[in-house]
């Protein structure tokens, strides 16, 4: 084999291997895209029982789905959920509804607490078992007595005179809204009846055929009882609506962008050429790219998310750009120039330029974000491979001259005849003023949004349902709560006991509506000793208050001692297993972590949480041991702003980094190569805050990609004499124009990040493309 | 289920079962004041617990039951909270927008002094006897665990109710008698009128 055939051989069986891998995991394997929306979060990976805490926080909910119906009239309500009922119990094998009897599980419900009455007290009864005086207890229990109806009756009075157990039942129900009603779940507000159906969802969340499968379904219940009830209001919220949105979403802007992209490229290349040859061409190195951007992402990480598939798709316009340089090169060169040759020519730029637009992309890579991560690794080994196919393909496929001109390159090299350069002269200092001023207006414009809203962004309609819901409901936050840590159950109880005495104050001041936590069921040993203690002597000794009620309704000391026998019963303490077995722990199980590594863990919820609240929670803990407030919102946010500030330091030391690289090959005069992106950058910015947009991470990071892409045009233009500019103008034109549109098209995505990014960039190569040939060599 | 489907296929045969009469035998004022007599025999306790008092049912407005010996207590029942009184203080409050069965004990307490049949045949199977001038029925809840709050309920009555007994099913039970029945516009005193 010839020294020459050799690379276009070993290439050969690299693209072919690449083949039989996509064959494989698409056939074989059936992979399919992730639509986990929270895969562009941060992942706490040097925290194992954080981590632990935030994904059962988020399991617990993944699989559930909740639908709200609602209607004016209890009735008619639960005629329409009926009906919705009804077609999901149709698909057994997908929705999971629980039995609708509350009622069996309610007996159930109180007998473990039944037997543990004397040390479950609420805040408030304990509180005042220390401060009132016995007149108090006894005015309690006459009141009791007295009245025909006062709030739930749990037993006969004899087994709770005070009303101590009964008020701890209340509050324990308190906790939720919801109530048994007529064998089904209920909720109201001012203006509805809803009956409550919780689904089980038995497909993943994530899968795109479980998604496929139940949403149709979803839709056909909801239609069903709006028919069945004209003023029916659904409400749904669960994480599989959010996910088959976003999948949905993503797929649709994969195809547009994709297609786009690509339709575009053979327009351009038809346009420019006039021949098949060189569409071919460049569609293969785009494909190899793809195809190894796709092998090279599946065996790095475990799932290829659908987002980075959306962003991966603008590749497509930039991967071509260098077998664009290369055909324009081919082109212009004369037919007696051997194509080895003249990749040897231009081999030093092409390196330049993929060094630099690899530079561009690792800014991705630097992030804490998953997400963003497997996007830089996609856009680099998609670069990579496409770049590879130029540079070692290309020239055996491109040999000779093309016979026909190219027209459009002429009327590109007329074109640019006109165009001035850059000189020390008024024009250029008037222009450079004009600029400075313009840019001084947007920039001053410009604010700074670090937002979750950033990152994801659901429809309105799934958003209000949500909102609603929660409300109805009193949800708990899913992103904010405390993790409580301890080497023992008992002290971890004892810890959070610590803790919701003070956020009880926070409920006093309406900080938040409640909390919800573990000892709120099961008092720690110590609490409970304490208690019966308590009990003991405020109401039972002999000058308590059952004494002194005795003599009020005429009963004698022997009644005092069965009373006494009797709301004093010995019992082994409640334990939290006793409990986490019982059916009322039920809904509350995912706060207790259990045991793991390093100890014990807890987590505590909070519900209405006002904005307000969130300082004085973030100091709740403070001073308590093994006491750690999580608020992932606002880490998400504050992470997406220390970001945004260090990359933005990144996105400057990236220029003197390029300019390093430049310098070696172009000595003094690369600013030539430079100075086009970074007065793009500038105008960029200065167009985004007239625009009134909010500088973002995102916004950096595109700026970071344009300095990749935009320093190859640069290049480009500094690697030709000035009398074959016409095919360097022709390259970047070509180039830029697919870049653009392969950006122009990410603008236009739903998802906030992408739109930022494809914005800024779409923005950027313009402009680069309209200053670069101000810097020419003259 | 079935009792109660059987009770209305019969009622449908009579055409106008026991509620529907006693309906048209109930004044229905828009203010209804009165005393109560109650006694209460707990289990546990040898003497029964009495005590007396006044109550009042506004229409639209709800209830108040002021105990007045041996012990003053007032509790005042509206559409959307529950409050209980010792003299100024308040010694309970419960809210129907954290406890929504607020709602659904007030329509009940105000239909059983009202005498409203057609309000309590939505959570009760109702069974009756009607004569000429009174009428006495046994309401049993359809649901078990209202069933267990309340347990069974017997009111009888004329123009008016005139006494309710409720058993339950812990074995607590309580008589309750009212008399001096007042209606209109002046059988609110000045200060029940000031607490609602």
């Amino acid at each position: 084999m010839s020294r020459r055939g050799l690379p276009v051989f070993l290439w050969a069986l690299v693209v072919c291997s690449l083949l039989a891998h996509n064959v494989y995991l698409w056939i074989g394997e059936r992979i399919h895209p992730d639509t986990d929306i929270l895969a562009l979060l941060p992942a706490e990976r040097h925290d194992s029982a954080l981590e632990q805490a935030s994904v059962k926080m988020i399991d617990a909910g993944q699989q559930k789905l909740i639908a709200l119906i609602g209607a004016p009239d209890w009735a008619e309500a639960r005629r329409a959920a009926d009906v919705y009922r009804e077609i999901l119990a149709r698909h057994g094998d997908l929705f999971q509804l629980a039995d609708q009897t509350g009622e069996r599980m309610e007996s159930d419900f109180l007998a473990l607490f039944d037997r543990h009455r004397e040390v479950l007290l609420t805040i408030a009864d304990e509180a005042a078992l220390h401060n009132q005086a016995a007149q108090f207890w006894i005015d309690k229990a006459l009141a009791k007595l007295s009245s025909p109806f006062s709030g739930p009756n749990l037993g006969p009075w004899q087994d709770d005179p005070f009303g101590l157990f009964s008020s701890w039942v209340q509050a324990r129900a308190q906790e939720t809204p919801v109530r048994p009603r007529d064998e089904r779940l209920f909720v109201s507000d001012a203006r509805r009846d809803y009956v409550v159906i919780p689904i089980n969802l038995r497909a993943s969340a994530f899968s795109i055929s479980g998604q496929q499968l139940a949403l149709p379904i979803l839709d056909r219940a909801r239609q069903a009882a709006q028919n069945a009830v004209a003023q029916a209001d659904v409400l749904e919220a669960g994480v599989v609506l959010h996910a088959a949105s976003a999948g949905a979403q993503a797929q649709r802007e994969l195809s547009i962008i994709g297609g786009g992209s690509l339709i575009g490229i053979v327009l351009l290349m038809g346009l420019a050429f006039h021949s098949l040859k060189p569409i071919a061409l460049i569609l293969l190195s785009i494909a190899v790219g793809c195809l190894g951007a796709l092998s090279v992402s599946s065996l790095l990480f475990e799932k290829i998310h659908l987002i980075t598939l959306v962003f991966g798709a603008s590749l497509i316009g930039v991967a071509q750009d260098y077998g664009i340089y290369f055909l324009c090169q081919r082109f212009s060169a004369n037919s007696e120039t051997d194509s080895w040759k003249l990749l040897r020519r231009i081999l030093p730029a092409l390196i330049l330029a993929l060094v630099t637009t690899v530079i561009g992309y690792m800014g991705l890579a630097l992030t804490p974000f998953p997400g963003l991560r497997q996007m830089a690794v996609f856009s680099v080994t998609g670069l990579i491979f496409g770049w590879l196919t130029v540079a070692l393909w290309f020239p055996a496929l491109a040999r000779e001259r093309a016979s026909k001109a190219l027209p459009l390159a002429e009327r590109c090299a007329v074109g640019l005849m006109g165009w001035p350069h850059i000189r020390r002269n008024c024009a250029t200092y008037l222009a450079l003023v004009a600029l400075a001023i313009f840019a001084a207006i947007g920039w001053s414009r410009l604010g700074a949004q670090d937002d979750i809203r950033s990152l994801h962004n659901p429809p309105k309609k799934l958003l209000n349902d949500q909102v609603k819901i929660s409300e109805l409901l009193d949800l708990p936050m899913p992103a904010q709560f405390f993790l409580l840590r301890s080497a023992t159950p008992e002290i971890l109880l004892e810890r959070e006991e610590t803790l919701t005495t003070r956020l009880e104050s926070l409920v006093e001041r309406k900080l938040i509506t409640g909390y919800h936590a573990l000892s709120n069921w099961v008092p720690s040993a110590q609490r409970q000793a304490s208690r019966r203690l308590l009990l003991e002597k405020v109401l039972l000794s002999d000058d308590g208050a059952l004494p002194a009620l005795a003599k009020q309704i005429g009963e004698d000391r022997h009644w005092v001692a069965a009373m006494r026998a009797r709301l004093l019963a010995p019992a082994a303490p409640l334990t939290v297993d006793q409990f986490r077995k019982a059916p009322a722990s039920e809904p509350w199980r995912h706060l207790w972590l259990g045991k793991s590594a390093d100890g014990y863990a807890s987590v505590i919820t909070l519900s209405g949480v006002s904005k307000a609240a969130l300082g004085a929670l973030s100091q709740a803990g403070d001073g308590l041991p093994g006491v750690q407030w999580v608020d992932k919102v606002g880490e998400i946010s504050s992470v997406l702003g220390k970001y945004r500030y260090a990359m933005s330091w990144v996105l400057l030391l990236s220029y003197l980094a390029v300019y390093g690289l430049l310098y070696p090959r172009y000595g003094f005069a690369g600013w030539r190569a430079l100075a086009p992106t970074a007065l793009a950058s500038i105008l960029t910015l200065a167009v985004l805050g007239i625009m009134g947009q909010a500088l973002e991470l995102f916004h950096i990071l595109a700026l970071m990609l344009l300095l990749g892409i935009g320093v190859d045009y640069g290049i480009f233009f500094q690697e030709q004499g000035p009398v074959d500019d016409h095919a360097a103008w022709l390259s970047v034109a070509l180039s830029a124009s697919s870049t653009l549109l392969s950006f122009g098209l990410l603008a236009l995505s739903k998802n906030p990040a992408l739109r930022a990014f494809g914005l800024t960039m779409a923005l950027g190569i313009i402009t680069v493309c309209l200053i670069v040939p101000f810097f020419r060599k003259q | 289920m079935r009792s109660c489907v059987w009770i209305s296929a019969a009622l449908t045969l009579l055409g106008a079962g026991p509620a529907a009469k006693i309906q048209s035998m109930l004044a229905k004022p828009k203010v209804l004041c009165g005393r109560f007599d109650q006694t209460k025999q707990l289990v546990g306790l040898k003497k029964p617990v009495k005590s007396t008092g006044r109550f009042c049912v506004v229409a639209e407005k709800g209830v108040l039951w002021r105990s007045e010996r041996p012990f003053a207590n007032t509790i005042k029942l509206t559409r959307d909270e529950i409050i209980q009184l010792q003299g100024e203080r308040v010694t309970m409050r419960l809210d129907a927008k954290k406890e929504p069965t607020v709602r659904v004990i007030n329509s009940v307490l105000f239909s059983l002094l009202a005498g409203d049949l057609d309000q309590l045949e939505k959570l009760f199977d109702i069974d009756g006897e009607v004569n000429h001038q009174s009428w006495r029925v046994t309401l049993k809840a359809r649901a078990p665990a209202l069933a267990r709050a309340i347990g069974a309920i017997t009111l009888d009555g004329a123009e008016y109710v005139k006494n309710i007994d409720i058993d339950e099913a812990s074995g607590d039970r309580t008589r309750i008698v009212f008399s001096a029945i007042q209606t209109g516009d002046g059988a609110m005193t000045v200060d029940e009128a000031a607490l609602f």
